[in-house]
C-alpha cells in the first residue's frame, strides 16, 4: 500500500483544506520572513543598548578595578582612562559605542591589548565544535528517548529515562564536569584515566587525520558533560508533544489500518510531534551556549566561555561586553531561524 | 527526510566515537628519550610581549627566556650578575655603569649594551611599553650605551633598588624590525631571547613549549624541554598531576594542596611564602590633600583602639582554623619572614600578644565604657563601637576569618558585622572612597620590599576626585615618610635593611594595618618524574612564582621512555579499553543501522 507524505495527515487534520491560502503562499512567506528579520534586528539593537548600560551599572571604576594590586600614579591612571574612553561624558561614550559596534568594532581588550573581535574570532571555533557536537548528540538522544518515553507513557522505561534526564538536568554543570574529570580523566581505583584532563589538544599534537582523532579524544568528556546537562529539555519537549499526538484520530486510524505499532509511531505520530520540537531545538540553543561556558571552564576548553569567564575575573569590560553581545546575537539569530523554519515546516502556522 | 537525518547523526556519532577511542590504541611518543618537565599553571598567559605582560605566568616565562641586568642570588636573594657581569656607582649614587656580559641571543647574534639601551629607552619613551614595568624606569634620567659592552644609567635621585630592575632585555635587531611595540604579540617562533630556555611553540590558552637554550652563557639546562600547560581550574590541574599529565604545579591553596597528602608519588612542597595577609584599618582616611574622605568609625582614629583590636586577635588560631596550619602567625608586619634580610619581628615591649584581658583593660582605661548590652561606646557616649568588616564575595577563607574576628571582638565589647563586596567595589571602597572600618588585604612581596612599603606613603592616597595611586592603608605618617626617603638613598644593604625594619616597626605599633599571618608557599611535584630541583632561596624557598630562574634552570627529570617501552608498559590498559570501547560503539552503531535497513525492507514489501 502507499503511504502519504509524512506531514500530510496532520496538515489536513489541523488546517483542513489548504486551497484557500495557496495563492499568496510565497509572497506571504517572504513578508513573514521579513517581519521576523525586522524583529531580530530590533532585538539586536536592544541588546546593544542594554549591553552598554548594563556594563556601566557594574559598581566600581574599570580603570581602578583592572589595575588592582598594581601601584600606578594618578597620571598613569588618567592615561588608562583615556585609553578606555572613560574620560568622556556618558552620552558621547554611548554614541561612540553604538557607532563602533555597528562597524563591528567591539573595542580593545584592556588585558590582552588586542581587538575584542580578534579574540572572539580565535575562540569561536572551539566553542562551535563543542556546542555543535554537543547539540547534535543532545538533540538526537533527547528526541529518541523522548519518543520512547511517550510511547510507553507511564511505563518503567518512561519513568526511568525521564527521571535520569531530569536528575542530570538539575545537576550543576560544574560539579558533574569535575566528577567526570576525576573519574574518567584522572582515574579512580580500578577505572583508569583514559581521557585527557584539559584542553582541546595536548603539546606535540599529531598532524593530519591523527589530529582529528586527537581533538576527538579531548572532546569526549566536555561533550559528554554538555549533553548530560542539556538533553533533558529535548526529551521532555518531544515526550509531551508526542503525547499530544497519541490521542489524535489519525493515530487511531493508522492503527485501524492494521499498521504495526512501530510504524504508527515512526511514520505518523513522530513526524507531527517533531514540528514543535524543531523550534524548541533552536530556541534552546541559548541553554547549550550557557552550558558550554561552565563546561569550558572545567575542561580548560579554549572557547568563548573561557574567554567570558576570564574577562569576568579581570574584570575586562570590553571583552565581557563583546562576548555578551556575540552570544546574545547568536541566540537571536537562532530564534529567528527557528521562527522562519517552523513556518516553512508546519502548514498549521501559516494558516493562523 | 527526518529519518535520514537521524541516521546521519547516528553514523557521524559512531565515527566520532570510534575516532575518540583510537588514539589510545596508537600510543605515540614523540618525546621518547627526552627529559621533559611539564608544569601546570592556573593562569592564562596575557601576552608574550614582555613590555605588556603583567600576569605572573607570563613574567615567569620571560624570566626563563630573557636575560636581565641582574638576578636575585639563589642563596641570599641579593642582586647578582646576570647579563650585567659587574657594575659601579658614582659617588653621588646617580650614575650607574654596567658591564654587559659576552653572551649570545638564541639566534646566534651577540648580546650588546645597545640591546639594553634600546629596551630601557623603549619603556621610557613609548607609552604602550609602560604597561608591564613602567614604574621601574620612573627614576631614570637617561640610558646610554657608550660602547658594545658598557651601559650607563643616569638616575634622577639616588635609588637603592636600582639593581633590582625587573625589565627583561630584548634583542634590538628583532624588536626594531617588528614595528609597533604595543601591537607586537611576540609570537614569531622561536622567540629570540638570551635566557636558559627558548620559547619554540605557543598556543593561546593551551600551552607554551620551551626548549633548553644550548648557547646559554651559564650552560645548557639539565632538561631538554619545559612545557607550561594551562588549566582553567585548579581541581582539574590536581587531577592532571595525580594522573601524570603534568609533573609540577605551584601557587596552590590549602585545600588542593592537602588533597594530595599521602600520595607516594607526590612531593608536598610547603615552604615560607612571599605573601602577607593583613587587616587594613580605617584610621581616618584622607585624600592626598589631607581632606577627610569616607565614613570610617571615629574610634579607629585612636591608636589605643587599634592596639586593643590587635590584642584581641588569636593569630595562631587563625592559622590553624582558617589556613589549615599552612601559614605562619604574623609577629611582624608586611614583609614575610622568607626575606630574612628585611623581615622584622616584634619582641619585648613591642610585641602585641593575644590577650583579651589586656585589650579590655586598654579600652576601659581609654574611656570606652561598656553599655548594658555589653557593647562599648565612645568616651563621649554618642556612638557605639559597632564596626564593619569588608571582605570579598565568594572567598570562603575570608568568611571563616570574619567569623573568628566577630567572636573575639565581641569579647572586648566591639560589634563586628561582615560586608561582602565584589572585587571592584571592594577595591573602590577600601582604596579610594574610604567607605569601610576594617578590611581584609594582603600583598605578595618581592625580594626588594620597596614596592610594598611605598603603598603606605602619603603620595599614594587618592585625590579628592576618588582617583589615585593605590594606597593600602590611607597612611600618612611623618616618621614613615622620613624613613622611606632615607632607605631610598642608603646604598649600603645592611644599613638600608635596618631602616626598612624600623618602617615595619612603625607600621606594627601604629597599626594602620595589622598583619595576621604569612601564608605558606604550597606546591606539588611528582618525584617519579622530577629528580632534583633547587628552590629560591636554596634553603626552604619557592619553586614556581619566585624571582629568577633558578628552579627551572636546575630542575632535572627522568627521561621519557622510548616508544616501544611505552607501548609494552603501563599504557597497555587504556589501549585495550580504548579498543574495546571502539569495537562496542562501532558494532552497536552497525547493528542499529542494519536493523533500520531491515525494518525498512520489511515495510516496502
Amino acid at each position: 500500500m502507499t503511504i502519504p507524505l509524512d506531514v500530510e495527515p496532520a496538515a489536513d487534520q489541523a488546517a483542513g483544506p489548504g486551497d484557500a491560502r495557496s495563492g499568496g503562499r510565497s509572497g506571504g512567506m517572504a513578508r513573514y520572513a521579513l517581519k521576523k528579520l525586522g524583529g531580530a534586528v530590533l532585538s539586536i539593537a536592544m541588546v546593544i543598548v542594554a549591553t552598554f548600560f548594563m556594563f556601566r551599572l557594574i559598581p566600581g571604576d574599570p580603570a581602578i578595578a583592572y589595575t588592582r594590586d598594581v601601584p600606578l600614579s594618578p597620571e598613569q591612571l588618567d592615561l588608562l582612562r583615556k585609553q578606555m574612553g572613560l574620560d568622556k561624558p556618558l552620552l558621547e561614550q554611548f554614541l561612540d559605542f553604538v557607532l563602533r559596534t555597528l562597524r563591528f568594532d567591539l573595542g580593545t581588550s584592556y588585558e590582552y591589548k588586542r581587538p575584542v573581535l580578534d579574540l572572539i574570532g580565535e575562540r569561536v571555533g572551539p566553542t562551535l565544535l563543542l556546542a555543535g557536537v554537543g547539540l547534535v548528540i543532545a538533540v538526537s538522544l533527547g528526541l529518541w528517548q523522548g519518543t520512547r518515553a511517550a510511547w510507553n507513557h507511564g511505563g518503567r522505561l518512561d519513568r526511568f529515562s525521564t527521571g535520569i534526564s531530569l536528575v542530570l538536568w538539575s545537576v550543576p554543570t560544574f560539579w558533574l564536569g569535575l566528577l567526570l574529570l576525576m573519574v574518567f580523566a584522572a582515574g579512580v581505583g580500578p577505572i583508569p584515566g583514559i581521557f585527557p584532563t584539559r584542553g582541546m589538544e595536548g603539546v606535540d599534537a599529531p598532524d593530519g587525520f591523527a589530529y582529528i582523532l586527537h581533538v576527538g579524544h579531548h572532546l569526549v568528556l566536555p561533550c559528554l558533560t554538555l549533553v548530560a546537562v542539556v538533553y533533558a529539555q529535548y526529551l521532555l519537549v518531544m515526550r509531551s508533544s508526542l503525547l499530544d499526538e497519541i490521542g489524535q484520530d489519525y493515530v487511531t486510524t493508522a492503527r485501524a489500518k492494521g499498521l504495526r505499532d512501530d510504524e504508527v509511531r515512526r511514520r505518523h505520530a513522530v513526524p507531527n510531534a517533531l514540528l514543535p520540537t524543531v523550534t524548541l531545538v533552536f530556541m534552546h540553543v541559548g541553554f547549550v551556549v550557557g552550558g558550554a561556558v561552565s563546561v569550558e571552564t572545567v575542561y580548560s576548553w579554549p572557547g568563548l566561555g573561557l574567554l567570558f569567564y576570564e574577562a569576568i575575573q579581570g574584570p575586562d569590560f570590553a571583552v565581557m561586553q563583546g562576548t555578551f553581545m556575540v552570544l546574545c546575537a547568536a541566540v537571536i539569530v537562532m530564534n529567528t531561524l527557528a521562527d522562519v523554519l517552523y513556518h516553512v515546516l508546519d502548514p498549521r502556522v501559516r494558516s493562523t | 527526510m527526518i529519518r535520514g537525518c537521524v541516521r546521519l547523526a547516528a553514523l557521524s556519532l559512531a565515527l566520532l566515537m570510534a575516532g575518540i577511542a583510537a588514539p589510545a590504541l596508537a600510543v605515540q611518543e614523540p618525546a621518547a628519550g627526552k627529559k621533559i618537565v611539564r608544569m601546570g599553571v592556573t593562569q592564562a598567559v596575557d601576552s608574550m610581549n614582555p613590555f605588556l605582560a603583567v600576569r605572573i605566568v607570563s613574567s615567569s616565562i620571560h624570566r626563563w627566556t630573557y636575560g636581565y641586568l641582574t638576578v636575585p642570588d639563589s642563596k641570599t636573594l641579593q642582586p647578582s650578575a646576570d647579563l650585567a657581569e659587574s657594575w659601579t656607582t658614582s659617588d653621588d649614587g646617580l650614575t650607574w655603569t654596567f658591564k654587559i656580559r659576552d653572551a649570545k641571543w638564541s639566534d646566534g647574534k651577540p648580546v650588546t649594551a645597545q640591546d639594553a639601551e634600546y629596551t630601557f629607552n623603549t619603556v621610557m619613551k613609548v607609552d604602550a611599553a609602560k604597561q608591564a614595568n613602567g614604574p621601574a624606569v620612573e627614576n631614570f634620567e637617561s640610558v646610554t650605551a657608550t660602547d658594545e659592552r658598557t651601559l650607563v644609567i643616569k638616575a634622577k635621585k639616588p635609588q637603592a633598588s636600582m639593581l633590582e630592575n625587573p625589565i627583561p632585555i630584548v634583542p634590538k635587531h628583532v624588536w626594531e624590525a617588528a614595528g609597533d611595540i604595543g601591537a607586537n604579540e611576540n609570537v614569531v617562533m622561536p622567540i629570540v631571547g638570551s635566557g636558559p630556555y627558548t620559547v619554540i611553540e605557543y598556543k593561546k590558552d593551551a600551552y607554551a613549549k620551551l626548549k633548553a637554550n644550548p648557547t646559554y652563557w651559564r650552560g645548557k639546562p639539565k632538561i631538554d624541554e619545559l612545557h607550561v600547560i594551562f588549566y582553567q581550574n585548579p581541581e582539574a590541574a590536581i587531577a592532571g598531576l595525580k594522573k601524570g599529565d603534568i609533573d609540577w604545579i605551584g601557587r596552590l591553596q590549602a585545600p588542593q594542596f592537602e588533597s594530595m597528602a599521602g600520595d607516594p608519588a607526590i612531593v608536598q612542597w610547603n615552604t615560607p611564602g612571599r605573601r602577607a595577609a593583613y587587616l587594613q584599618i580605617n584610621h581616618g582616611a584622607e585624600t592626598i590633600d589631607d581632606k577627610p574622605v569616607g565614613d570610617g568609625h571615629p574610634a579607629l582614629r585612636d591608636a589605643k583602639v587599634r592596639q586593643a583590636l590587635h590584642h584581641a586577635i588569636d593569630k595562631k588560631a587563625l592559622v590553624d582554623q582558617v589556613q589549615s596550619g599552612l601559614a605562619v602567625p604574623a609577629d611582624g608586619s608586611i614583609v614575610p619572614p622568607m626575606y630574612s634580610d628585611f623581615f622584622w619581628q616584634a619582641e619585648g615591649e613591642d610585641l602585641v600578644a593575644f590577650d583579651p584581658a589586656k585589650a579590655n583593660e586598654i579600652l576601659d582605661d581609654a574611656g570606652y565604657k561598656k553599655g548594658a548590652d555589653g557593647v562599648r561606646t565612645m568616651p563621649d557616649g554618642k556612638r557605639k563601637l559597632e564596626l564593619r568588616f569588608s571582605i570579598h564575595t565568594e572567598e570562603p577563607v575570608e568568611d571563616k576569618l570574619a567569623q573568628f574576628l566577630t567572636g573575639w571582638f565581641k569579647d572586648i565589647g566591639i560589634t563586628l558585622t561582615t560586608r561582602k563586596l565584589d572585587s571592584s567595589k571592594f577595591t573602590e571602597e577600601t582604596g579610594f572612597t574610604g567607605l569601610f572600618d576594617i578590611a581584609i588585604s594582603g600583598w605578595s612581596v618581592n625580594p626588594d620590599p620597596e614596592e610594598v612599603l611605598s603603598t603606605h606613603l602619603c603620595s599614594r592616597r587618592p585625590t579628592a576626585a576618588g582617583e589615585g595611586g593605590g594606597t593600602e592603608s590611607f597612611y600618612c605618617d611623618d616618621e614613615f615618610e622620613k624613613l622611606y626617603q632615607e632607605q631610598l638613598a642608603e646604598l649600603d644593604r645592611g644599613e638600608r635593611a635596618e631602616i626598612i625594619k624600623q618602617m615595619q616597626r612603625r607600621l606594627y605599633t601604629d597599626a594602620p594595618v595589622i598583619a595576621l599571618y604569612y601564608p605558606n608557599n604550597l606546591e606539588l611535584y611528582r618525584k617519579d618524574r622530577i629528580t632534583s630541583i633547587t628552590p629560591i632561596p636554596e634553603n626552604k624557598g619557592i619553586l614556581y612564582g619566585g624571582s629568577g630562574y633558578w628552579p627551572v634552570y636546575t630542575v632535572d627529570a627522568v627521561a621519557a621512555p622510548a616508544a616501544g617501552a611505552a607501548a609494552a608498559g603501563g599504557s597497555i590498559v587504556p589501549g585495550v579499553i580504548g579498543a574495546v570501547v571502539a569495537i562496542v560503539v562501532v558494532g552497536a552503531a552497525g547493528v542499529l543501522i542494519a536493523r533500520r535497513r531491515k525494518s525498512n525492507a520489511d515495510e516496502r514489501e
